[in-house]
């Protein structure tokens, strides 16, 4: 089994999961939720399946120990004198931090080293070699199992709000495990929260139609937009990124946009079949996407984007890390001076490019990422700093903000500064990326597109007509989205006959335009491999 | 219980009206001759489906070891048997099958080749299911002539009307030597064969069998792909079968393959000399068999008479 995508996915374990899930009594529903879980991770990385367990057996441990710890300080507080509590207090919570501390190294490190230990002793060698140093350092390989990246950031999330006391430790392991381990979630997220899931998956509901039909259109949707557009492309991207140095800079300019396109087709598809093959089973997954090509700024575009992964970074450095007592002394020393508007925002850019920095390491171990979450830090870094002065200055030229043409500038500036961070995140390395840029910048003309020469290049006419209708069917979509019109409920409450010819017409659709079959390279959803 | 029945009596109803509008729209898409401008795939496989019916004695399937191995019109030269290669680069078996039921339509041969090396070709779980799936739903096989489909496209098929000049051969005739030093060395080990395959092959000798065809396997020689372990293994899956099988790799005395001049990518495949050889030992072996007759005298066969001489000119002498 390769993805949600596939065969044994879609035709196999989904169905036989909701079969059973239907037939069986309330108790056993979850049970049939965890073994369909580690049946869908063992079909994907086999034996691999041992990290996923010990992730869930330590949390819990360390969860319950947590607990333990805040249970044992209470009731030594309770006993203690007045003047003793500061000190007990104090204990406890060195003891906690410890316990955190561990679980971090536990969880982050096993990340690190499975994901990331080649990076950092393939760059120690680098410059070993560069010191002439005469040694060489070894390099492991390892294989690493599905979803490590997106499950570890769940496991740490649920120890951290135990710590906080935002939620209770969980007493319940087979709970825990199934809110690690739940099957949609695995590949690619959405990173839900305890709070958000675990309960209701161990509640296990009754099937219920509405949901059914929901999470099929859901699946359906999200199976169109990877199979019409994002596969469409690959074969396109993969010639000019792979091979760049024969293409002119705008062939490269169309490579970097078709690939913004096929990274936001392909990840929110697979996203859109995470969340419908949940809605099956009752359950509602965060969402990870809302719309977020029609963002003003950079800042905005990574609220509506991944959103899933932002908050977490959000909720577990970003804040941490501005509210650290150094962070605290350092701001007030900005204020003075800086003053009360800048000094804040040079000080908080401390705890963004903490946050950037590890944006762009965990999506993948390699320079280019690094650069990508560096861009996006500048850029964001950039938009806080001007935002004062943008202010003033269309004050005083009494320009409109809200005015369609300059919301619209906005959002196609943004749009143009997402293609260029993707063009680096895709490049086969942070040289090629450069390179690439450099091209665009000095090798640019308009003749090789006008000509036609793109459809030489791996993509024809009618692939472009269907791929540019296709995001007309999608800003349509967006834009009743973002004036609140609910179009999946919409189309449930549809009279039977309606629902029937738009799901056999949206099939047709996808069987006929879907890029799949001879001519085609199947493509893995892009995000499993971070 | 019954709102459970109900709600599957919905869906599998809707899934069969699903099966009957692909079922029909089937019929717009799928090719309507054989050839590549009507949306035909692997034309020079598929290109038997355009040689007159009941016309090929012997059909050869597999993957490109069998098209730069087998030439056809050499066998015609020497035997006067018809004989059209079905060969694909990297086919799996899967298709192998595919493009022996489409020759089945029309053709009655009486030996099918099935070339070896496809056998131990894994192939993915996605292109079995599509393929066997499409064999009832053309449309998923050929769902991407939407760019190219015209208005003929809503007429029924016109007819196949293209073959290939060689009969399924691909002429080669560059020289690129190959390193032999571990070439077949003896084994007792069997390479193991994957599940799907053994079934596939299984499917293959049951289809030639209900159409009056005996399955040979044959292995053409190659320093690349093919080795004592595998031999054993196709060995095996022969014995389990019932099935006659030859390894041109173990009659260098038969077939005595020049690996420093018979082939034009380092052992990998022959070159047209090579292919004389490996076409040679096959017209003997189709004499001894005593299935078919010399057809050279038959004026419904003149055609290849033609073709010969055209290969003659062509093939021989650019080698």
């Amino acid at each position: 089994m390769a993805s949600y995508f596939s065969p044994q996915y879609l035709a196999l374990l989904l169905p036989a999961t909701v079969g059973l899930y239907a037939i069986t009594p309330h108790r056993a529903r979850r049970v049939i939720l965890l073994l369909a879980s580690y049946v869908f991770f063992w079909a994907v990385s086999g034996s691999l399946i041992v990290y996923l367990l010990f992730s869930t057996l330590s949390i819990h441990h360390l969860g319950l120990w947590l607990e333990l710890t805040a249970r044992n300080g209470k009731e030594k507080l309770a006993l203690a004198e007045s003047d003793q509590r500061k000190a007990i207090r104090a204990g406890i919570q060195r003891q906690q931090r410890g316990i955190i501390l561990l679980a971090v190294v536990i969880h982050i490190g096993l990340l690190l080293t499975l994901k990331y230990s080649h990076f950092f002793l393939s760059n120690g060698n680098a410059l070993l070699r560069f010191l002439h140093m005469p040694a060489i350092l070894p390099v492991p390989s390892f294989l690493l199992p599905i979803g490590i990246s997106f499950y570890t950031l769940q496991a740490v999330s649920y120890l951290i709000d135990v710590y906080r006391g935002k939620i209770p430790a969980d007493h319940n392991l087979f709970r825990l495990a199934l809110f690690l381990g739940f099957f949609p979630q695995m590949m690619e997220g959405p990173i839900c929260r305890y709070e958000q899931t675990a309960q209701r998956l161990w509640e296990a509901p009754p099937m219920c139609w509405n949901n059914f039909l929901l999470g099929g259109q859901r699946i359906l949707w999200g199976i169109i937009k990877k199979m019409v557009v994002a596969d469409r492309l690959n074969i396109f991207i993969l010639n000019v990124f792979s091979d760049y140095d024969q293409y002119n800079g705008s062939i490269i300019a169309v490579a970097a946009i078709c690939y913004t396109i096929q990274l936001y087709m392909d990840f929110s598809g697979t996203i859109d079949v995470a969340l419908g093959s949940a809605q099956l089973f009752g359950v509602a997954l965060p969402e990870n996407f809302q719309r977020p090509f029609f963002s003003r700024t950079i800042s905005e575009f990574w609220q509506r984007w991944h959103i899933t992964l932002g908050t977490w970074f959000k909720d577990y450095i970003f804040y941490p890390v501005s509210m650290s007592k150094p962070m605290k002394k350092l701001t007030s020393k900005a204020r003075k001076r800086f003053g009360p508007r800048y000094g804040p925002i040079l000080t908080s850019s401390v705890a963004l490019l903490c946050v950037w920095l590890c944006n762009g390491l965990w999506h993948g171990s390699a320079w280019n990422y690094i650069f990508f979450g560096l861009y996006h830090f500048a850029l964001i870094f950039a938009g806080n700093l001007v935002q004062p002065l943008v202010l003033t200055v269309t004050e005083r030229l009494h320009i409109n903000r809200n005015h369609i043409a300059y919301r619209l500038m906005q959002t196609l500036r943004t749009c143009i500064l997402v293609c260029i961070g993707e063009l680096f995140f895709r490049a086969e390395g942070l040289k090629n990326g450069l390179k690439m840029a450099w091209r665009m910048v000095t090798d640019w003309s308009f003749t090789p597109i006008l000509k036609g020469n793109l459809f030489a290049y791996g993509i024809d006419g009618p692939d472009t007509v269907l791929v540019v209708l296709f995001l007309v069917l999608l800003l349509v979509v967006g834009i009743l989205q973002e004036r609140g019109v609910k179009l999946g409920e919409a189309l449930v409450s549809k009279s039977w006959p309606v629902r029937i010819a738009v799901y056999y017409a949206a099939t047709c659709f996808l069987v006929i335009f879907g890029a799949y079959g001879i001519g085609y390279i199947p493509v893995d959803p892009i995000y499993a491999g971070f | 219980m019954v709102k459970i029945a109900k709600t599957l009596l919905g869906l599998a109803a809707f899934a069969m009206g699903l099966l009957v509008i692909l079922y029909g729209l089937s019929f717009l898409f799928v090719p309507k001759n054989n050839t590549k401008d009507a949306g035909m795939e692997e034309i020079y496989a598929n290109g038997i489906q355009g040689e007159p019916p009941n016309s090929i004695d012997v059909v050869v399937v597999g993957d490109s070891e069998s098209y730069s191995s087998i030439s056809p019109l050499h066998i015609w030269k020497t035997t006067g048997y018809t004989s059209y290669v079905c060969g694909s680069g990297r086919q799996y078996l899967s298709y192998s099958k595919t493009l022996l039921e489409r020759a089945f339509e029309t053709q009655s041969p009486k030996l099918v080749i099935l070339e070896t090396l496809c056998i131990y070709r894994q192939i993915p779980a996605k292109t079995v299911v599509m393929d066997e799936v499409s064999r009832y739903l053309p449309i998923l096989r050929y769902h991407d002539r939407w760019k190219v489909m015209t208005r003929e496209d809503f007429s029924p098929t016109d007819g196949n009307s293209y073959t290939t000049p060689y009969k399924g051969y691909r002429h080669n005739n560059k020289v690129s030597g190959a390193d032999t030093s571990n070439y077949m060395a003896q084994t007792e080990k069997i390479a193991s064969i994957p599940l799907v395959n053994r079934l596939l092959v299984k499917q293959i000798q049951e289809l030639c069998e209900a159409n009056g065809a005996k399955l040979l396997l044959l292995s053409t020689p190659s320093t690349v792909n093919w080795n004592y372990q595998r031999h054993n293994g196709i060995q095996e899956l022969a014995d389990e079968l019932d099935l006659e099988y030859i390894d041109l790799n173990t009659k260098p005395q038969e077939v005595p393959i020049d690996w420093s001049t018979d082939t034009y990518d380092r052992g990998d495949h022959l070159n047209y000399s090579g292919s004389r050889k490996v076409s040679q030992f096959l017209a003997k072996y189709l004499e001894g068999t005593q299935m078919f007759s010399d057809r050279r005298g038959d004026s419904k066969y003149a055609s290849w008479n033609t073709l010969l001489q055209d290969y003659e000119a062509k093939v021989e002498k650019a080698s």
